[in-house]
């Protein structure tokens, strides 16, 4: 069996270890090095508009309410009761303005505040036995928004999310930001694939190799015209920050055309030539390349195509988002929502959404195929034949390291990072690099836990009290009714 | 939470006309002919969606079907909704429906090749009239069986289904079936067959 530095080296080197896709040890020093630090996207804004409106979502095990609170301000909560550890919250969505424990009836504010605990006195002796002032729910260690994309680092200290977007918030701003009034979701569905989570990230990050082979069928029925060989190896990968992508090549056209091409109405394309860069636009209007899947770093990907949904020529393009939620080292829960701009016209709306479901989610006829490849090769992975055999994922790079086809010039890719076209593996290798950047730099043991109440508060919980301020109602917190069920 | 197949239906974007039929009256007596022709044909459909027979099944569906399956979603009792706003997993007329079954026999649906064996379980049917002319509405509860290859374990979809049955010359045609999935996180693949 090969050491872990081999491993990692092999993995640079563009040759895969096939086992890190079934890999118990592996999955465990991803959740140790990777998921404890890394920035991991759990919804959007759009999902929670109303104060008390929430979402339950998790970062591997540990799951958060993500409410906004009656300020507007987004939160994250451990949903994990301070007393016995009940989950304070067991649906996957609603609005309530309280949380209530269910087993000892321990109350919070959607801000995460505690304000109920039966009989204080009694039992605690009131403030003198448990400090209510100040104490909240542990907040998320850290939680950040880019175009009300929110994200959870379990590292209290990971650097401002748009630095670890980096460059690649250009590309995001074409999914997520078609106007000012960016982007809303729906969804999620969910599934469960009996597959590692490296590999949706891979694939979707600059797998442009499998698009002929793999959705044949969908050409074949008429429902993308895109992806047939000759025309997917004219798209480029890119690779910017902390993310990279693929797009299609379009035909020639002025910046209007090539956007009515996709099937985007002129009202839209209007407001994203008054939102977008002069950069942002030139990547579509000079360049000709139109954004298609990507992923940013380590699981979320998005993706962008322009199917016909009804009987025809037209075609409409749809936005999907997802996250590849690991479960375990061959399992990934799949959480795939749909996104539109939010002043998109209405009927753009219902045709774009119905160009989601027939392509991309649990019924989509793109994802069909790949899904079940992905499974496959999970399982072929985790036999003893697979730790003697390196994957190869050189593509698009000669012996000696150098790129088959030089990357585009300034003149040709106004967009950020380096971009090649044709066929290529350069964004799973960056994919990968990171990977094992992370999960080769061991972190720090766990610092001392954080207790509320009776002990002294420690630094970063007294940050998040003094953040939502301090309950000043006293005894008459306590009484605050609860509302909508969450608490149930 | 009561399935009202209309009201669901009616919610969707994409309900374009589709019929609007809703229940009347208590279930039709098992013995009544018209509840035998409507357990007959869902025994029948089942048979076709085991064998994967996708054009006889196109056959026996409406023009102006709306084929729907909400997501689910897991909320707190008394919220009002145990389905994802406007999100489902299928919301489909016939094109789309038409455009599914077409990739199924082209020799490149990779994802049902090796096939999968299915067994559509259905059972607790019963059979009501309707306010529309012509018109029956048939509840079942579904148990798909869905194995693939010999490595993986089976999985399995439990629903409940409201279907729309309208009278036509040629038999009983599917004119709307709403699909209530018992399960917010799918423990299947993919959702390459049909309930």
């Amino acid at each position: 069996m090969p050491t872990e530095t081999t491993i990692y080296d092999d993995v640079r080197n563009g040759m895969l270890p096939a086992h890190i896709y079934n890999d118990a040890e592996i999955f465990e020093r991803e959740r140790r090095n990777l998921f404890s630090r890394a920035w991991v996207f759990v919804g959007h804004e759009s999902e929670i508009p109303q104060p008390g409106d929430y979402v339950t979502r998790k970062v591997l095990d540990d799951s958060f309410i993500v409410v906004r609170d009656e300020q507007g301000q987004v939160r994250a909560h451990f949903n994990m009761c301070l007393h016995r550890g009940m989950q304070v919250c067991r649906a996957e969505m609603g609005n309530a303005s309280h949380f209530r424990c269910p087993y000892h009836g321990w109350s919070y504010r959607n801000d995460g505040r505690i304000v109920g605990l039966p009989f204080h006195k009694e039992a605690y002796g009131g403030e003198e036995g448990f400090s209510r002032k100040g104490a909240t729910l542990l907040p998320a260690p850290n939680l950040d928004t880019y175009n009300g994309l929110i994200f959870i680092s379990m590292d209290p200290d990971a650097p401002a999310l748009v630095d670890y977007l980096g460059d690649f918030t250009f590309f995001l701003d074409f999914y997520t930001k078609q106007s000012e009034a960016g982007i809303e979701l729906r969804g999620p569905q969910r599934w469960r694939v009996k597959a590692n989570w490296k590999i949706g990230a891979e694939n979707f990050a600059g797998d442009m190799y499998h698009t002929p082979q793999t959705h044949t069928s969908v050409v074949e029925i008429g429902l993308f015209r895109e992806p047939k060989a000759e025309k997917r190896k004219d798209g480029n990968t890119y690779w910017a920050g902390n993310g990279g992508g693929t797009t299609y090549k379009l035909p020639p056209g002025t910046l209007e055309e090539r956007l009515r091409y996709v099937g985007y109405p002129d009202e839209m394309i209007e407001r994203m030539k008054e939102t977008w860069s002069p950069e942002q636009l030139d990547v579509i209007g000079e360049n000709g390349f139109m954004i298609s899947a990507a992923s940013i770093f380590p699981n979320m990907s998005l993706v962008h195509n322009w199917p016909m949904v009804e009987d025809g020529e037209d075609v409409l393009p749809f936005i999907s988002l997802r996250t590849w939620v690991p479960i375990s080292e061959d399992e990934t829960e799949v959480y795939s929502w749909f996104a539109v701009d939010a002043s998109a016209p209405d009927e753009f709306k219902e045709l774009s959404y119905k160009a989601y479901l027939m392509c991309f989610g649990s019924t989509g006829m793109f994802e069909q195929d790949d899904v079940e490849n992905w499974v496959s090769l999970t399982n072929t992975a985790k036999g003893a034949m697979a730790r003697r055999l390196l994957l190869n994922s050189r593509m698009g790079m000669l012996k000696d390291g150098s790129p088959v086809v030089p990357p585009l010039d300034s003149d040709e890719w106004a967009g950020p990072g380096v971009a090649h076209v044709g066929y290529g593996e350069y964004n799973q290798r960056h994919m990968l690099e990171r990977w094992a950047d992370y999960l080769e730099d061991d972190v720090p043991e766990p610092s001392r836990p954080e207790g509320m109440g009776a002990v002294r508060m420690t630094p970063s919980a007294a940050a998040a009290a003094a953040a939502a301020g301090e309950c000043d109602g006293g005894e008459t917190c306590e009484s605050e009714p609860t509302t909508e069920g969450a608490s149930s | 939470m009561t399935l009202i197949g209309a009201d669901i239906s009616a919610e969707s974007v994409l309900n374009r006309g589709a019929t609007q039929a809703r229940k009347v009256g208590r279930s039709l007596s098992f013995g009544d002919e018209r509840h035998l022709a409507l357990s007959r044909w869902l025994v029948e459909e089942a048979y076709t969606l085991d064998d994967q027979r996708y054009e006889d099944w196109l056959e026996s569906i409406a023009e102006d079907v709306h084929y729907l399956m909400p997501v689910r979603v897991t909320t707190a009792l008394g919220a009002g909704y145990t389905t994802s706003p406007g999100m489902a997993h299928w919301d489909e007329n016939k094109y789309s429906l038409s455009r599914r079954v077409a990739r199924f026999l082209t020799e490149h649906a990779w994802t049902e090749d090796p096939p999968s064996r299915l067994r559509h379980f259905v059972t607790n049917i019963r059979t009501f009239e309707t306010d529309v002319e012509g018109e029956l509405i048939a509840d079942s509860a579904v148990l798909l069986f869905r194995s693939r290859g010999d490595t993986n374990e089976a999985a399995t979809i439990s629903a409940q289904r409201e279907d729309v049955l309208r009278e036509t010359d040629d038999g009983y045609v599917l004119a709307r079936r709403v699909i209530m999935i018992d399960e917010s996180v799918l423990r299947t693949q993919n959702l390459a067959i049909f309930l």
